[in-house]
């Protein structure tokens, strides 16, 4: 996927960003705070459900990004991609640490709000601006609902692919391929948009 | 060239859907496969543009203020990649200490006991313990799901759906619950249920909408749970529906019928 102008330049300035914070240097830290924050404090409330856990979230994955930086390895995502995962992944830690009907709930607001985001401001219109943000909103609204679906599940509540075929009563090589097939459409989608 | 097989490994382990043991392996050949490795990095580029969707948040003022004051008394991160190790936390030279009186204590015990009788009570002890955590979790779980649907409801991210938790009505199966989450605009919804017993062939659950503007129950649909009594249904109602005031499930003949059963209620919530 190639790189638009613009995301070259964000890729630059996250390169030297993660050198500056491997140095320890303070200000570095604060800007990526400064930068990040808003989306990755969007995700975790996304898996969790919930803000004031989020921010507990937010907060511990910082300081993986200050004391664990070493662990970015840039020829497998950007700087950002990385701290998603993260972030998704620590709040997941949580989300388990709750019990099975906890669960269920948020498994419904996915659901909702898999229909009801586009009302409100996203994460990327924060971090990208409107145009950007508005390009990656209808490649994931393009993507057939099966597919988003099974991809956002896997995702933002962390069943596995078995759990997901179970979940939606499907076979699991069927949801393994929409799970292919729905990445690498949206791969081809997004082009130069990230 | 990636095969598919491979191409569903990347997609899953970018989605970190894959499980340790799925990852270790792929990370293995991930390591020698550069191919690979830029399928990964464009997929989780993906995955950066589908976190994005979310609704935005701000973080509050204090998060940060804590954040740097805890790491104003961390080290310096090193110019070598790699992790802090926090201090070691300091030895507890009260444990043998406490270990030997425990172990002492022990010993006195077990003289005084006869083996049959110390089985049967650790046996009641274990029942009466089994008991009370069962009774604790459902309670705990109770009060969770109520507490988390409460929090949706007041959300403004889900401020057009109508979310319901629905209870069991049935005094042997305490632990089944259900959740309907209610479009108005689009008149459709989602409906998860957990633990629901599986019917015989001839019966089917069926689902209801209560609004006020319909002397009876509305029908929405049927359905059937899982072997593990689990299901996740989209549903539209047979009507168009003004208020979804409550839902309910009643246990009916195959196919569903035009009215509930009243007497097979198993499920209801507002």
């Amino acid at each position: 996927m190639a790189d638009a102008g613009g995301n070259v330049a964000e890729a630059d300035q996250d390169a030297l960003l993660i050198e500056r914070i491997r140095a320890g240097e303070r200000a570095a830290f604060v800007a990526f705070y400064d930068r990040y924050a808003p989306l990755l404090l969007s995700v975790a409330a996304r898996v969790l459900g919930e803000r004031k856990e989020a921010e507990d979230v937010l907060q511990e994955v910082m300081l993986v990004i200050w004391n664990k930086s070493g662990d970015y390895d840039p020829q497998l995502g950007t700087l950002c991609s990385w701290a998603i995962t993260v972030t998704r992944n620590k709040a997941l830690d949580r989300l388990r640490a709750r019990n099975r009907r906890l669960r269920l709930v948020e498994e419904a607001a996915v659901l909702a709000e898999d229909a009801g985001s586009s009302a409100y401001p996203s994460a990327n219109e924060i971090l990208h601006g409107r145009e950007r943000a508005e390009l990656l909103r209808e490649a994931m609204q393009a993507l057939p609902a099966e597919q988003r679906m099974a991809i956002e599940l896997a995702f933002f509540t962390g069943l596995s692919q078995s759990d997901i075929a179970t979940r939606l009563q499907q076979p699991l090589g069927t949801i393994k391929a929409r799970i292919r097939r729905g990445m690498l459409r949206l791969r081809e989608q997004l082009g130069g948009a990230l | 060239m990636i095969d598919e097989g491979m191409q569903e490994q990347a997609a899953a382990y970018a989605l970190g859907a894959l499980d340790a043991a799925e990852v270790q392996a792929f990370e293995g050949a991930l390591r020698v496969d550069p191919e690979l490795r830029a399928l990964v990095r464009e997929l989780r580029s993906v995955i950066e543009a589908l976190a994005g969707t979310v609704p935005a948040l701000e973080p509050s003022a204090a998060v940060k203020e804590r954040l740097l004051r805890q790491i104003d008394q961390l080290p310096v991160a090193a110019d070598v990649p790699g992790e802090h190790r926090p201090p070691q936390a300091p030895a507890r030279p009260w444990i043998p200490w406490a270990l030997a009186a425990g172990l002492a204590l022990a010993v006195v015990g077990v003289m005084w006991q006869s083996a049959g009788l110390r089985a049967q009570l650790a046996a009641q002890a274990k029942r009466i313990h089994e008991l009370t955590v069962a009774a604790e979790l459902a309670r705990s779980e109770t009060d969770d799901l109520r507490l988390a649907v409460a929090k949706l409801r007041e959300s403004n991210r889900v401020a057009n759906f109508r979310i319901a938790l629905l209870d069991s009505l049935l005094a042997a199966a305490p632990r089944t619950v259900a959740v309907s989450v209610w479009d108005n605009d689009r008149q459709d919804g989602v409906f998860i249920v957990r633990n629901l017993a599986p019917l015989p062939s001839d019966k089917d659950y069926q689902l209801w909408i209560i609004d006020p503007k319909y002397p009876s129950p509305v029908d929405a649909g049927v359905f059937r749970v899982d072997a593990q009594g689990n299901v996740r249904a989209d549903f539209r109602a047979k009507l168009p529906i003004q208020t979804a005031n409550k839902f309910a499930v009643t246990i009916e003949r195959k196919g569903g019928a035009a009215v509930p059963n009243t007497k097979a209620i198993v499920l209801a919530g507002s």
